[in-house]
């Protein structure tokens, strides 16, 4: 089921008749939002319900385990196989045909012809997201960061609570499972705060639908397309990936506060961002902090001069959570090079006044810069394979292209940029200023209807949320 | 870092971290009005909106009668078709059917030789077999339940509307199409098999008065993102400066000698199929000379090929098997109502469209397929002497008062001994 389709709106509006006005108690409501959850996820595809209770289930054991164990090894032995479990069901489902293909790559470049049978399984949808947030609960426990929670259904409605099980954010156990275990009515002036986020969500993702179609004919056609089109394609597809996952985790947070349900921010107008360290505080942050705190403290963090390799490492597999694909890892590695390079570049002498500094002149630059190379990694992430890619950041940087211009090239071009700036003054009115709107009843339902009449106006045939591939 | 949603957000994180980390409640409150406001909001935001879509369609003509007019028409006059004293003959087809068959004509000459004929032109432009299925469904249903037969369907096999290229070139209208063109039994089976869907089909057609989201997207980025048009040929001014003062002079004398047409797009009385030359007067005849010099240009007839090339694959022909397969069910469907059926794929212009080897095995392929299933040979028009290349107005529609005649007479001259 998609946010934006009249099925989920219809199974919300009965949804919500039950949770508000039938299920009144906490262990009724908790027991709802399970089934809910899992017709939810079911809607797409029943068959893959037991892996996500299993998991669930077993990590629910396992935190106990963890818990009771007298020793450190033997905490350290239920957390390795909470490891296993997770990232086994990863492997399996999302990276066994990856590695299978690229061994066969490999021996094949070294002379060897093997033919090797992939698995071809369907990736079931959400899994990243799941596994991830799963594994956050035995790690805080192993760590003591919190203790482990009774109430086996509450963890697993956790687990698949609906709004955001499939494309995230990525939820820490130590933050949904409280509110689980004590679910509070929602107070009007949140929920008018959550039909703001679905509305500006709704705009978002059919933006990011609109802006598929030069991104979709950029990266389809390379070569034939004029240097300003390429530009136009990289730059719509920066736009449709930011509306289309942000659109999605805007209308999970609200929905989740029209049930009593906080959910942290997932992304801060990105592309303000004024350098790559920046870029990764303000993009999927529910990722990226999931990452630090679990992978790249694990890794050692800045401890013993290997925070470049640490922070490589970390973007690197950043990357690969994605998708399994080289152009995926080919992205993570070019964020991973740019972070160490922002961080060399940062303790050399002669750029620490320009580091400093918040002149107009230099954040515009240090703002233009940062731009610049989140679009070059945008090529990676979109192209079909690597060489496609570099043929792209090829094209990109031809000056006078042979290409004739499109039709309405430079108006695509134009509306393009307006529509990425439009969206993050929006997003950036709803972070600083949103509560003013919400205290103005009739200016804050005239805009509700006003946006959601738009987004319902218009619409693509294919318009699934990207992130959920991953 | 504080990871909340607004500052309102914040204050309420930040609330509610110090709550969990002492082990108190979240805002215990037992309030249930805000749920009432809450499906209250739900409820009438979304039916205000809705309006608010409905107004802004409204206010643009989008509706099924402006998007599917002439199709309707023709569906809405199917009961007084059934109740014409005369045989029946239906010719059913693309937009090459509405040009090339002229039912007055048809009937003049058939009463001629002593039969009593009222024959119909059911030629719609853009539907593809598949809109072709569901709207012969629709006809079948009405004959069916009064019991009436046609004397002769002549139904028009077109492989420029079965190809892949014409299919996903549709993807925008087909939810629209299917609401118009399907009854409710139809919407609730798919609806059965793909609840999703289903759902969305039936809000399309009850809710968004059967406009769909992807068409009214689809129409505004025609604008915004137009099909690149490639080589271009072009005439000289004079040519196009005829083309257009011939053409507004056409249509001023269309009004003078047809003052009581309703302007509708399938009229009754020819079915917007042409009227005959001989109502014509004799300078209107010799406007649309002029006309045809100015408009059946190599140019002209060189862009129009290229153009059909990219949106309906003429030349290779890679046939979409699910329109091969609607296309069979528009037969099946008219042998539940028909006496005789022929299936019929009308004349192209060859001077300008040629198959290549690889389209004319693909061709006789799905030719072979639609014979089998439904065991009536094709009878191939296409290259018919009777039909010459200056007859069409393009590289596939025959002009009107020379192709569709010259079309009509080869007609009579194969079917009239049928009837």
């Amino acid at each position: 089921m998609i946010f934006n389709t009249p099925i989920f709106f219809w199974f919300f509006c009965i949804f919500i008749l039950f949770y508000g006005f039938a299920f009144l108690k906490q262990t009724p409501k908790v027991y709802l939002l399970l089934v809910s959850s899992l017709v939810f996820y079911g809607a797409w595809n029943y068959s893959f319900i037991p892996l996500l209770v299993g998991s669930g289930i077993a990590d629910y054991f396992i935190a106990q385990a963890i818990a009771k164990s007298p020793s450190k090894q033997g905490k350290k032995r239920w957390l390795t196989l909470s490891l296993v479990i997770n990232l086994g069901i990863l492997a399996i489902f999302k990276y066994a045909d990856f590695a299978i293909e690229s061994v066969a790559d490999l021996l094949s470049v070294l002379g060897y012809q093997a033919s090797f049978t992939t698995l071809s399984w369907v990736l079931p949808v959400g899994i990243s997201f799941y596994t991830f947030q799963s594994l956050s609960y035995t790690i805080d426990v192993y760590r003591g960061d919190m203790k482990p929670r009774k109430g086996l259904v509450e963890f697993v409605a956790a687990l698949s609570f609906f709004p955001q099980l499939v494309a995230g954010p990525i939820l820490r156990a130590k933050h949904i499972l409280p509110q689980m275990h004590k679910i509070s009515l929602p107070k009007w002036l949140e929920a008018k705060h959550g039909f703001l986020l679905i509305t500006v969500g709704l705009i978002k993702k059919t933006g990011a639908d609109i802006l598929a179609i030069p991104a979709d004919k950029a990266f389809a056609a390379q070569e034939s397309l004029s240097t300003l089109e390429m530009w136009t394609g990289v730059l719509a597809f920066a736009g449709q990936i930011y509306g289309d996952f942000s659109g999605y985790t805007d209308m999970a947070i609200g929905l989740a506060l029209l049930l009593g349900f906080n959910i942290p921010l997932n992304f801060r107008v990105p592309y303000f961002a004024k350098s790559p360290v920046d870029f990764w505080r303000r993009w999927h942050i529910s990722l990226s902090s999931w990452l630090k705190d679990y992978l790249y403290i694990s890794l050692g963090g800045n401890r013993n001069n290997n925070r470049t390799r640490n922070v490589f490492l970390t973007m690197l597999l950043g990357g690969l959570w994605h998708g399994a694909a080289w152009t995926f890892v080919a992205w993570g590695a070019f964020h991973g090079a740019i972070i160490t390079l922002t961080h060399y570049l940062a303790n050399l002498a002669i750029f620490q006044r320009f580091n400093r500094s918040n002149t107009l002149w230099v954040s515009g630059l240090k703002w233009a810069i940062t731009f610049y190379l989140i679009l070059i990694g945008w090529v990676f992430f979109r192209a079909t394979d690597i060489q496609s890619a570099f043929t792209i950041i090829g094209n990109l940087h031809t000056i006078g292209s042979a290409s004739e211009l499109g039709i309405n090239a430079w108006t695509i071009f134009t509306l393009t940029t307006v529509w990425i700036l439009l969206v993050h003054v929006m997003d950036y009115f709803v972070i600083k200023s949103a509560d003013k709107l919400e205290q103005k009843n009739w200016q804050f339902w005239l805009v509700i209807i006003i946006g959601q009449a738009l987004c319902l106006l218009i619409g693509e045939p294919s318009n699934e949320f990207i992130y959920f591939q991953f | 870092m504080s990871l909340s949603t607004s500052n309102f957000n914040e204050k309420k994180s930040a609330a509610g971290d110090e709550a969990l980390n002492q082990n108190i409640s979240i805002n215990p409150t037992d309030d249930k009005r805000v749920f009432i406001k809450i499906t209250l909001a739900i409820v009438l935001g979304m039916m205000a909106a809705m309006g608010l879509v409905r107004i802004l369609l409204d206010a643009n003509d989008a509706n099924k009668q402006g998007i599917l007019g002439r199709v309707l028409q023709a569906q809405a006059a199917v009961p007084q078709i059934i109740t014409e004293p005369n045989d029946l003959v239906m010719f059913y087809g693309s937009s090459m059917t509405r040009a090339g068959f002229s039912p007055r004509k048809f009937d003049r000459d058939l009463k001629a030789m002593g039969k009593d004929i009222t024959s119909f032109n059911f030629g719609f432009g853009g539907l593809n077999p598949y809109y072709q299925d569901l709207l012969s469904r629709r006809i079948a249903e009405q004959f069916v339940e009064k019991d009436r037969k046609l004397k002769l369907a002549l139904i028009e096999f077109n492989p420029f509307q079965t190809t892949q290229k014409r299919w996903s070139r549709a993807q925008f209208t087909v939810d629209s199409y299917i609401t118009m063109l399907a009854n409710d039994e139809e919407l609730w089976q798919i609806l059965t098999e793909d609840l999703s869907r289903g759902i969305h089909l039936f809000n399309i057609k009850y809710i968004r008065n059967h406009v769909s989201a992807e068409m009214v997207t689809s129409y505004y980025s025609r604008e915004l993102f137009p099909p690149q048009r490639g080589q271009r040929f072009k005439d000289d001014e004079a040519t196009v400066t005829a083309r257009r003062t011939l053409g507004r002079e056409l249509g001023k004398l269309f009004e003078q000698e047809y003052p009581d047409y309703d302007g509708s797009d399938w009229y009754y009385p020819w079915q917007g199929a042409g009227t005959i030359p001989e109502e014509r007067s004799a300078h209107t005849l010799s406007v649309f000379d002029e006309y045809y010099a100015a408009s059946q240009t190599d140019a002209q007839m060189k862009n129009d090929r290229l153009s059909r090339i990219r949106s309906a694959d003429i030349e290779e022909l890679h046939f979409e098997p699910l329109l091969v397969e609607s296309f069979i069910n528009v037969v099946k469907n008219f042998q539940r109502f028909s006496e005789q059926i022929e299936v019929v794929m009308l004349p192209k212009n060859s001077r300008y469209i040629h198959y290549t080897p690889e389209a004319k095995i693909r061709l006789a392929q799905a030719i072979k397929q639609i014979e089998q299933a439904t065991a009536i040979k094709i009878k191939n028009h296409q290259d018919i002497k009777e039909v010459t290349a200056d007859m069409y107005r393009d590289t596939t529609h025959l002009s009107r008062y020379r192709g569709d005649i010259a079309y009509t007479d080869f007609l009579l001259k194969k079917y009239a001994h049928q009837l």
